[in-house]
């Protein structure tokens, strides 16, 4: 081995080990922060995912849709039977 | 990264985008003399829904307003008619692009646009008629 050799595989050895001893001072998550964000944001989605399905799957047909109406004191079922009666006009 | 993240953002709003407020709705809700309503997921059988928008005026002066604005003819029993989505006046026939399926009835002062996205859609409204007048 070379004198040159020598130095810059010191130099690597030597960065190694400060890199270790700099992510030593970090817990693990930090570390892998991004990855960390990845799987909270994985998480989210199939959370939210997850409760809008089982509100949706667990609501009676008949009570699925959803109203707007720019009055208030209407009730949404008045405007579904209206919607059913006009086709029948 | 950035990509990734905008990926993420719209995955999220999607449950959200399903229920927003339609066109029709938007264009008629602002005016005070007309009762607007949005029923969003209308059931036409077990496993297809459309959106309809209702409109009802609240006065005669509303009404002749909205008939005229929709070219609406006659005094009497109830008028029905496909209309081009940007322009439900328009009478049109069914070339598979959204339209909406107009009911007005003018004993009730109101107007209801079935929205139409699909060729399911279009033959659900057609058979829910033939189901419903069969049994009247």
């Amino acid at each position: 081995m070379t004198e040159n050799q020598f130095d810059e595989l010191w130099q690597q050895v030597e960065a190694r080990k400060y890199g270790r001893m700099l992510a030593a001072g970090y817990p693990a998550w930090k570390r892998n922060r991004r990855r960390a964000l990845t799987v909270a944001a994985m998480l989210l989605i199939v959370l939210v995912t997850a409760v809008v399905t089982v509100s949706t799957l667990q609501r009676p047909s008949a009570s699925f849709e959803k109203v707007y109406c720019n009055r208030v004191g209407t009730s949404d079922s008045q405007w579904v039977a209206l919607a059913a009666e006009m086709l029948m006009e | 990264m950035m990509k990734k993240k905008l990926y993420i953002f719209i995955l999220m709003l999607l449950p959200a985008l399903s229920f927003a407020q339609n066109e029709v709705y938007k264009r008629y809700s602002p005016q005070q003399d007309l009762t607007v309503a949005q029923v969003s997921g209308f059931a036409l059988n077990d496993s297809v829904r459309v959106d309809v928008v209702l409109v009802v005026a609240d006065d005669n002066a509303a009404w002749e307003r909205v008939k005229k604005e929709l070219d609406i003819r006659g005094d009497s029993g109830s008028t029905s008619w496909l209309g081009e989505f940007t322009d439900p006046a328009k009478r049109t026939g069914w070339n598979g692009r959204t339209a909406l399926r107009v009911v007005a009835s003018h004993a009730r002062r109101t107007v209801a646009f079935y929205r139409i996205d699909s060729e399911r859609q279009y033959d659900a409204l057609l058979d829910y008629q033939l189901r419903k007048m069969k049994k009247q």
